[in-house]
């Protein structure tokens, strides 16, 4: 549980973050989106006193953060960058085992503890363990980054662009991992990202930027339904919306029961999104989709008519 | 020519060409009747005749061979060859000595052609090692036949060579001057480690010592080192004329205490130079992250900013040791010891002979120090991270 109450931070005479307030639950995936220099990365950084607030509060589970020593706030938040950090004289092992190390685990727990993070983030442990960070592909960096940030088991992950740097095939299985990851571990994410689709598809809670303040916040599908105003309106894509906005629906949503007709010849999982649906309809020339489940069973229909049909807010 | 046969390697054929020239051309030995004269040249044909200085032209011309077409195992073979080549020039000298030299008084000098040859067939060597892949020691230990050869040829005929006669006539000053020269240079190098990276720490925190730091050093650099151990002179007499503790620790006008003063002082700018730009320039995001997982200053320092900036660091005690190693040459005339004592007698005797038993062996310090440190830089270079 995060909370900004009246955050602002000055540098000077330029104001950086003005007077924002944020709350961030327990379990929470938050996404800070914005233009750079919006002030999305320094608020980032406040939350971990990599930079101090100028005026406000910061609360982590209703405790102020100027409470504890630095030191020890930072060791109870992950942390993963762009460019990853890793240090590059230490094995990939060590790097895992950072801080864990510093909060003085006994040596076997830490050596068990990198064991599963490997294993979570799918590095086999013979191949990586003794590698160096830069006989890594991107991919693979980044992952042990977050397997880094990961490693004490912190409540809180602060994630500053951290897959930036990557191509997009690389950028989205990542993405697909973090989800899962999350849903698996629960964590309260702040994720700081300049790129919308990638906000789009991680966040809980939006949070969109401009200039220092806070321009809209809510769940990616009110902001992309009611935007604020023009600025968060063209941020999300201006005509590129419905697309948008397809993404984040699942085909599951849409669909209708199997009905008395024949089925049609396309298949598409019914946890794929309307967009993956409509793209494979254009490709195929096709009007209807049968719905299939996990185990590739047929489960419903749906049709054109019916994926660009009047909203349905079930 | 075939397509998988690579094409001349210049470099080779190059140096054993050049090195032929000067080996016909120069004069390879010099005889002089006692210590004062000036000596008479001898190149090679005038030893053993016209025939005999084309026979001993023959392996260069091998060696051109197989750089012509530079196969892998014509490598090998080149560098077998250099190296037997450089183990006979002490035989070449061996062979003048007992053919030349006529009566106890006389002296035989190295003659330019050997020098310039010695240093092609050097060139060549590094060259040959690099071009077969071979490491550092292996490229030592191809210097060693060359070395035993010498020591061989000392030992048996080159009683008359110049330079052996002066080392005989000072053999324990000679090694005493060796480990003065060390001393200064280590305690020098020392010195101004421990300094410069306190001073390089503190100019990380402190802009204004940095910038008056970089310009104090920097006018201190310009100084000529004549010069400074001219300025040093009246402040440390007056010093150990006054401050008797001082004076009992040896301080003087002259002698070791201005010495390593104005060596440190020297030393100082490239070691605080290299370590501050080593810390520098380690990769923000790598501080970042390591602040940002709650390690603290210290750590930061200690486990990631030095460990990262140490290649660096390590580069400027080298060009600062083999730098320190030339000055305290210097500072022999200033009473400090060492092997420039040496340098300055044989200039004032005209005895170059003696000026090349203090120059030669620092010369081969230097190169030793470079080579070690070079080695440790690599060793020490992180998970062989470039």
């Amino acid at each position: 549980m995060i909370d900004l109450i009246h955050v602002t931070r000055r540098f000077g005479a330029a104001t950086a973050v003005d007077d924002i307030s944020l709350s961030v639950a327990q379990g929470e995936l938050c996404v800070l989106v914005g233009t750079s220099g919006c002030g999305k990365s320094t608020t980032l950084r406040m939350i971990n006193r990599l930079i101090e607030h100028s005026e406000g509060e910061i609360h982590i589970d209703g405790q102020q953060i100027r409470r504890f020593r630095e030191e020890t706030l930072r060791r109870r938040m992950g942390y993963a960058i762009q460019s990853t950090g890793l240090f590059p004289h230490w094995t990939v092992a060590r790097n895992i085992g950072l801080v864990p190390r510093l909060l003085k685990w006994p040596a076997t727990r830490i050596q068990a503890r990198v064991e599963e993070l490997m294993a979570l983030l799918g590095l086999s442990m013979e191949a990586f363990a003794g590698k160096y960070p830069h006989q890594l592909s991107g991919g693979q960096a980044q992952r042990v980054g977050v397997a880094r940030a990961l490693a004490a088991d912190p409540d809180i992950l602060l994630m500053d662009e951290p897959f930036g740097a990557l191509d997009p095939i690389t950028r989205e299985s990542l993405q697909d991992e973090l989800r899962e990851l999350q849903a698996r571990l629960h964590k309260t994410i702040v994720f700081v990202t300049h790129d919308m689709d990638e906000a789009l598809r991680l966040a809980d809670h939006l949070v969109v930027m401009h200039q220092g303040r806070i321009v809209q916040q809510g769940r990616p599908l009110e902001l992309l339904r009611e935007p604020a105003d023009d600025f968060v309106e063209s941020l999300l894509g201006g005509e590129d919306r419905g697309l948008k906005e397809a993404a984040l629906l699942p085909v599951s949503q849409r669909m209708l029961p199997l009905g008395p007709r024949l089925l049609a010849r396309e298949r598409i999982g019914q946890r794929a999104s309307l967009r993956e649906a409509l793209s494979l309809m254009l490709w195929r020339h096709a009007e209807r989709l049968t719905v299939v489940d996990d185990d590739d069973l047929p489960v419903g229909e749906l049709s054109l008519r019916r994926l660009v049909g009047a909203r349905s807010d079930d | 020519m075939r397509p998988d046969m690579p094409g001349p390697n210049v470099v080779l054929l190059t140096l054993s060409l050049v090195a032929l020239a000067a080996w016909l051309g120069l004069d390879t030995v010099s005889l002089a009747a006692n210590r004062i004269v000036p000596g008479t040249g001898y190149r090679v044909f005038d030893v053993i005749g016209v025939g005999g200085a084309l026979a001993t032209s023959l392996p260069w011309l091998a060696l051109a061979g197989l750089a012509w077409r530079p196969a892998r195992h014509r490598l090998a073979l080149a560098l077998t060859l250099v190296v037997l080549m450089l183990s006979a020039l002490p035989a070449w000298l061996s062979l003048s000595a007992v053919t030349l030299v006529d009566s106890a008084q006389a002296r035989l000098g190295i003659g330019a052609g050997i020098w310039v040859v010695l240093f092609l067939q050097l060139l060549a060597m590094i060259e040959l090692r690099r071009r077969l892949d071979l490491s550092r020691l292996i490229g030592w230990a191809l210097v060693l036949p060359a070395v035993a050869s010498a020591g061989l040829c000392l030992a048996r005929w080159l009683e008359p060579l110049a330079l052996w006669q002066e080392y005989r006539g000072r053999s324990g000053q000679f090694l005493s001057a060796v480990g003065e020269h060390l001393l200064l240079v280590g305690v020098a190098v020392g010195t101004s480690l421990a300094l410069g990276v306190c001073l390089a720490l503190a100019m990380r925190r402190w802009p204004g010592v940095q910038r008056a730091g970089f310009g104090l050093l920097n006018v201190l650099q310009t100084i000529p080192s004549i010069a400074l151990f001219g300025l040093l002179l009246a402040p440390l007499a007056w010093l150990s004329a006054n401050v008797d503790w001082l004076a009992a620790l040896g301080v003087s006008g002259i002698g070791r205490a201005p010495a390593l003063l104005a060596l440190v002082g020297y030393s100082l700018l490239p070691m605080v130079r290299n370590t501050f730009v080593a810390l520098e320039a380690v990769d923000a995001g790598v501080i970042d992250a390591a602040r940002g997982m709650g390690m603290s200053r210290g750590q930061v320092l200690r486990q990631v900013r030095l460990p990262l900036a140490m290649p660096v660091i390590l580069e400027g005690i080298r060009i600062t040791t083999v730098q320190a190693i030339g000055l305290t040459a210097v500072a022999a005339l200033i009473g400090a010891g060492g092997l420039g004592t040496f340098i300055f007698q044989g200039l004032g005797q005209a005895a170059m002979d003696l000026v090349l038993l203090g120059a030669l062996p620092i010369l081969l310090l230097a190169l030793l120090v470079d080579a070690l440190l070079g080695a440790l830089t690599d060793i020490l270079r992180p998970g062989g991270a470039e």
